[in-house]
C-alpha cells in the first residue's frame, strides 16, 4: 500500500535518529546477546546492520529490535568509548562472520565448477563455485567468495595473502 | 562378483532425519542414548561459528548437540575396492532438559545462521552453522516445535535423510544435489555426448575410416615429393638419360599431384558426411535442451543458476557442435599422423629420431607451460571483454536515465577506464604470444639445425641419402602442427564438457511441479476454494506465507490487499500451483492441487498477472494464446471485453499488428488490457487478477472494472490490488502482512473495524480527493455507517 505508507510518514519518520554515546548505552543480556538503553528506554535484545558493510563497516551502523523495528543509528563507532565499540564488534563480528581465507591450496576448473581447495587459519576446507565471474566479488582490498550451497568465504586482504595464492586467484578477477 | 559384493556391503539407507548407524554406535559410546531419538540432522559449527561436526538430536526427554569430527578415510573392500568411509570422533556432548525449551528458531545471517533456544521470552545461542546448512536446521525446528506442541513429530517433506555423501571422494554432495560434480566423470559427459550420435554409426565408421585414409596420405606424401624426389629422380641414380629423366619426373610430379588429390577428395568427403550428420545432432541437443525447459517449474527459472539459459540452448550447444566439427576430427587426425610420422621418421633413421626424441620433452614441458598461460591471460582478456559488454549494454539500456541526470561524461569516463583495462590485459595476451611464439620457433629451428647437421654427417659417411635426409626435415616440421594442436585441443575439449554439462544439467534436473501419477480430473468443477494452514518460503529461514487459512465459496469474490511483499502474489501462484506449498494445502472443490491433472487445473484457472507478457506475434495470436482455434468474433468480443478493442483500431495493422520483441511498441495498460483479453476467452472457473488494473489511467480501469464485473459472473474470483477501488465489488476482504491474514470479513464489517483496511481506505480516498481524482472511493467519503456492503 504505497499511499497507506504515507500515512506513516511524517517528519519524525523521515528524519534519521541517530544516536550517541550519551543516549546509547550497550550492555550483554545474561544470555550473552547485546542489549541497549537507547533514550532512556531498555531493550532486552538489540540487532546491529551494516547500512555499508563492504566499504565502511565501522559507520552507519542501524539498531534494531527483534522485531526489526529500527531504534536508531550510529553515525559513527568510534564515537562510542572502547568499551562500547567493543560490544558493538562483538555482535556484528557474530552477524557478519566469514570464514577468512588465508591461503588457497588450489582452484581446479571441472565440468563448468571451480574446486577450491584453502586454508582458513588452520583449518582445510574444500568448496566448489559455480559460474566462478559471479561469484566472486571484490571490494577494495577485500574478496568475497559465494559457493554454490550459498556460502560465503571472504580474503580480507587480497594482497595480504602469499604470492602463490594470489596467482591462482587472478585469472577470475576482474 | 566384486560389485555385487560391494553393492550387499553396502550400508543400509538411513531414514529420514536419523543419523547412519556407525554414528548412532560412536554417539552411544560417548554417552548419549542414542535408541529413542526422534529427529536428528548435521550442522558444521560450534557455538563460536569454528568449523567442526555438530550432530544435533532430540527424543522425548531433551535436546542434544554433540560436538566432534568426522574425518573420511578409505577403506579397503574385500573386493580390493577403496571405498570410503567416514570415521567419527565425538568430543562433547551437550544435554538440554525438554522443559527448559519453549521452541526452537534460527537467526539467518551473512554467511553463518544460528540456532536459538527459547524460553520464558529469553534467547539462548545453542550452535552455528554454516548458510548453506540453514534448510536442514529449519526441518530440524518444525520437527521439534511441532513435538513440543502436539507430542508429534513433523517430519516436513522435504526432510534429507543423512546429509547426502559423494560415494567416490566422501565429501558432501552440494544441495539438491545427488552428485558430487568433482567425481562427476568427464568420460559419463563423453559418454552421454556420444549417445547422440548413436544413430549415425555407420557414418561416424566411414568419417573414422576416411580420416586414417587421409592421415596414412599425408604422412606418405614426404616419401614421393621429397624423397623419391632426390633420390630417385634428381640424384639420377641410374644414370638415366635427360628425356628419360624428364619422364620420371613427370610421372612423380602426377603422382604428388593425384596423392593430393585424393587427399582433398577424401577431406572433401569427411566434411561432406560430418556436415550432413552434426546438424541433425545439434537439432537434437537444441530440442532436448528445450524440451527440458519447459518441463521444468517456475522456480527454476527464478533460481540464480538459470541466467543463462539462452546460452545453453544457442552457446553451449554450438560449443558442443564446434568441437565436433572441427576439434575431434582434426585430433583424430593429428594423433594418427604422429603415430605415423613418428614411426617412419624411426624406420628412416633411428639415430636421428633419438636426437628428436631427447628434445621432445622440453618441446612438451614448454607447450604445457605455454597452454597454463595463454589459459590464464586468455581468460583474464575474456572477463574483461564480458565486462565490457556487460557496460555497454547497462549504458544503452539506462539511456533515459543517464540523460536524465546529465551523466554522459562521468559514464564515458567510466567506459574509459574499463576499456582502458580490457586494454591492457589484450595488450599483454599479444605481447606474451608475441615473445614467446618466437622461442618456440628458434627452439625448433635449433632442433631442426641439430638434425640437419648429424644428418649431414650422416649423409657425408654414406650412412644416410640426402632425399632421406630432406624428408626426415619435412616430417619434422609435420609434427609441430599436430603437438601445437594436442596442447591446447584439451582446453578446447574442456570448453565443449563444460557446454555438455550445462546442457544435461538441465536435461535431468527435475522438476519441482509434478503430476501424480494417479492424478484426478474434475467432473464439474464449481470452484471452491480452500487454503488450509499454508507455508511457503522461496529461501530456507525467509517464510513468505504463514499459517494462512482462508476459504472462498464458488462464485465468490474475495480480494486480497496488503502491502508490497505482503504475499499476495504468492497465494495466487500457489492457487494455480506454479509453486508447492511447503506445508498445509490449497484445495479446489475439495481436493488438493497437488493431486489434480496440471493441465486441467491451469486450465481451469485465468491467471491476470502484474507481469504482462506478450509473445511475438500479432495481437489476435496473443489473445487467443489459450484457446488457438478461437474464431475472430470470440477474439473481437474477448477484446472488447477488456477494453482493448478501441485502441487496437487505432493501430494500422489492427489485430495483425506484430507485438512482443521487435514488434509494435504498447502502453503498459495496452499490453495489460490484451492480458486480460487473453484470459477472458480462456473462459476460465476460477479467475485470478493479479495487480490487473495497476498500470492504467482511472477511466481505463473503471472501463475494465465493468468488464471484469460481467466477467466474474458465475466464476469464482480472487483479486489482489493495492488500489481498493478495484475491489468494490468483493463479497469478502483479506488483508494480509507479513504472510499472515491481519483481517478477514465483507467491505462493511473491515470498515467497521476500523482496522488497517479501513486507515488505508481513508488514506486512499483523502490522496484522490487532494489530486481533485473523484470524492473518496465509490464517490464519497467512508462514514462507517454509510458503508454497507452490496
Amino acid at each position: 500500500m504505497n499511499i497507506n505508507n504515507a500515512n506513516t510518514i511524517s517528519p519524525e519518520t523521515l528524519r534519521t535518529e541517530y544516536v550517541s554515546p550519551e543516549n546509547c548505552v550497550f550492555s550483554k543480556n545474561e544470555n550473552g546477546f547485546l542489549a541497549a538503553e537507547i533514550k532512556g528506554k531498555e531493550y532486552k535484545r538489540v540487532i546491529l546492520t551494516r547500512s555499508l558493510p563492504l566499504n565502511f563497516p565501522s559507520d552507519y551502523i542501524c539498531i534494531s529490535d527483534i522485531e526489526k523495528n529500527e531504534l536508531g543509528i550510529v553515525e559513527h563507532m568510534a564515537d562510542f568509548p572502547s568499551e562500547q565499540q567493543a560490544l558493538m564488534n562483538e555482535e556484528l563480528d557474530q552477524r557478519y562472520y566469514c570464514p577468512v581465507i588465508t591461503k588457497i591450496e588450489g582452484i581446479k576448473e571441472k565440468m563448468g565448477h571451480f574446486y577450491f581447495d584453502v586454508m582458513i587459519g588452520d583449518f582445510k576446507k574444500s568448496f566448489a563455485v559455480r559460474d566462478i565471474s559471479k561469484s566472486i566479488r571484490q571490494h577494495g582490498k577485500a574478496i568475497d567468495l559465494i559457493d554454490i550451497d550459498g556460502n560465503r568465504f571472504r580474503i580480507l586482504d587480497f594482497e595480504a595473502i602469499p604470492s602463490k595464492s594470489r596467482r591462482k586467484l587472478e585469472p577470475y578477477l576482474y | 562378483m566384486g560389485k555385487k559384493k560391494d553393492k550387499l556391503s553396502k550400508p543400509p539407507k538411513a531414514e529420514k532425519g536419523k543419523f547412519p548407524k556407525p554414528l548412532l554406535r560412536v554417539l552411544e559410546e560417548a554417552g548419549l542414548a542414542t535408541e529413542n531419538l526422534i529427529y536428528c540432522c548435521t550442522g558444521d559449527m560450534d557455538n563460536d561459528a569454528c568449523y567442526c561436526s555438530a550432530w544435533l538430536s532430540f527424543d522425548d526427554k531433551g535436546f542434544y548437540i554433540a560436538l566432534g569430527d568426522e574425518e573420511i578415510v578409505k577403506t579397503k573392500r574385500k573386493s580390493g575396492k577403496r571405498i570410503p568411509e567416514p570415521k567419527y570422533t565425538v568430543s562433547e556432548i551437550q544435554s538440554i532438559p525438554m522443559e527448559d525449551i519453549d521452541s526452537l528458531e534460527a537467526e539467518r545471517y551473512v554467511s553463518t545462521g544460528r540456532l536459538i533456544l527459547k524460553k520464558d521470552g529469553e534467547q539462548i545461542s545453542l550452535v552455528r552453522f554454516s548458510i548453506g546448512k540453514i534448510a536442514q536446521i529449519e526441518n530440524l525446528i518444525r520437527a521439534f516445535n511441532s513435538y513440543k506442541n502436539t507430542g508429534e513429530a513433523e517430519i516436513p517433506a522435504s526432510a534429507e535423510p543423512e546429509e547426502k555423501k559423494c560415494k567416490k571422494c566422501g565429501k558432501p554432495c552440494p544441495q539438491g544435489k545427488d552428485f558430487c560434480p568433482k567425481c562427476n566423470k568427464k568420460s559419463s559427459t563423453a559418454i552421454r555426448l556420444f549417445k547422440f550420435f548413436g544413430g549415425y554409426i555407420p557414418q561416424i565408421v566411414a568419417i573414422i575410416a576416411i580420416m586414417l585414409l587421409g592421415s596414412a596420405v599425408t604422412v606418405f606424401i614426404p616419401q614421393i615429393s621429397t624423397r623419391a624426389l632426390f633420390d630417385d629422380v634428381l640424384a639420377n641414380p641410374d644414370g638415366l638419360a635427360v628425356a628419360e629423366l624428364i619422364k620420371a619426373l613427370g610421372v612423380l610430379v602426377l603422382s604428388i599431384f593425384g596423392i593430393r588429390f585424393l587427399n582433398t577428395i577424401l577431406t572433401v568427403t569427411q566434411q561432406y558426411i560430418t556436415g550432413g550428420i552434426m546438424p541433425d545432432v545439434i537439432y537434437d541437443i537444441k530440442v532436448k535442451i528445450f524440451n527440458a525447459m519447459q518441463r521444468l517449474s517456475v522456480n527454476f527459472y527464478s533460481s540464480k543458476q538459470t541466467g543463462s539459459l539462452m546460452e545453453r540452448v544457442i552457446r553451449d550447444a554450438n560449443n558442443i557442435y564446434w568441437f565436433f566439427v572441427d576439434g575431434l576430427p582434426a585430433l583424430v587426425i593429428d594423433i594418427a599422423t604422429v603415430i605415423g610420422v613418428v614411426v617412419i621418421m624411426f624406420v628412416m633413421s633411428w639415430k636421428l629420431s633419438l636426437i628428436t626424441l631427447a628434445a621432445m620433452p622440453i618441446l612438451i614441458v614448454f607447450l604445457v607451460l605455454g597452454d597454463k598461460l595463454f589459459r590464464s591471460l586468455h581468460h583474464r582478456a575474456w572477463l574483461y571483454n564480458a565486462k565490457v559488454s556487460a557496460m555497454v549494454s547497462d549504458n544503452i539500456n539506462g539511456q533515459r536515465v543517464i540523460k536524465a541526470f546529465s551523466k554522459e561524461n562521468d559514464e564515458y569516463d567510466r567506459f574509459e577506464k574499463l576499456s582502458g583495462e580490457h586494454m591492457k590485459a589484450e595488450l599483454k595476451l599479444s605481447l606474451t604470444e608475441a615473445t614467446l611464439f618466437p622461442i618456440l620457433e628458434i627452439f625448433v629451428l635449433g632442433l631442426s639445425t641439430v638434425v640437419l647437421g648429424a644428418g649431414g654427417v650422416m649423409v657425408a659417411k654414406g650412412e644416410l641419402s640426402t632425399g632421406t635426409l630432406l624428408s626426415y626435415i619435412v616430417y619434422l616440421e609435420m609434427l609441430r602442427g599436430p603437438f601445437d594442436f594436442l596442447s591446447w585441443v584439451s582446453n578446447w575439449w574442456a570448453r565443449c564438457a563444460d557446454s555438455a554439462q550445462r546442457v544435461f544439467e538441465v536435461c535431468d534436473a527435475q522438476p519441482d511441479i509434478t503430476e501424480k501419477e494417479n492424478a484426478v480430473s474434475f467432473d464439474d468443477l464449481k470452484g471452491d476454494i480452500e487454503i488450509n494452514e499454508l507455508e511457503f518460503e522461496y529461501e530456507p529461514a525467509r517464510p513468505v506465507i504463514k499459517k494462512l487459512s482462508l476459504n472462498v465459496k464458488a462464485g465468490d469474490m474475495l480480494g486480497i490487499v496488503g502491502k508490497t511483499g505482503a504475499g499476495k502474489t504468492t497465494i495466487a501462484n500457489l492457487i494455480a500451483r506454479l509453486y508447492d506449498a511447503k506445508e498445509g494445502c490449497v484445495k479446489i472443490d475439495g481436493i488438493d492441487v497437488r493431486d489434480l491433472k496440471l493441465a486441467e487445473l491451469r486450465r481451469n484457472i485465468g491467471l491476470v498477472s502484474q507481469d504482462i507478457y506478450l509473445f511475438i506475434g500479432s495481437i489476435a495470436d496473443n489473445i487467443r494464446y489459450a484457446k488457438p482455434d478461437a474464431t475472430m468474433d470470440e477474439v473481437i468480443a474477448a477484446a472488447k471485453a477488456a477494453s482493448a478493442h478501441d485502441f487496437i483500431m487505432k493501430l494500422p495493422d489492427a489485430y495483425e499488428t506484430r507485438v512482443g520483441a521487435g514488434g509494435q511498441k504498447l502502453s503498459g495498460g495496452e499490453r495489460q488490457r490484451i492480458s486480460i483479453a487473453r484470459t477472458i476467452i480462456q473462459n476460465p472457473k476460477i479467475l485470478i487478477l493479479d495487480e490487473a488494473t495497476a498500470a492504467m489511467d482511472t477511466e481505463t480501469e473503471r472501463n475494465i472494472q465493468y468488464s471484469l464485473t460481467q466477467l466474474k459472473e458465475g466464476r469464482t474470483t480472487i483479486a489482489i490490488a493495492h488500489r481498493l477501488s478495484t475491489l468494490r465489488d468483493a463479497d469478502y476482504l483479506a488483508v494480509i502482512d507479513d504472510g499472515k491474514i491481519i483481517e478477514y470479513g465483507t467491505f462493511s464489517d473491515l470498515i467497521k473495524q476500523k482496522g488497517e483496511f479501513y486507515k488505508q481506505y481513508k488514506i486512499q480516498s483523502e490522496a484522490l480527493k487532494t489530486i481533485g481524482i473523484g470524492v473518496g472511493i465509490g464517490g464519497e467519503m467512508p462514514e462507517e455507517d454509510e458503508h454497507e456492503h452490496k
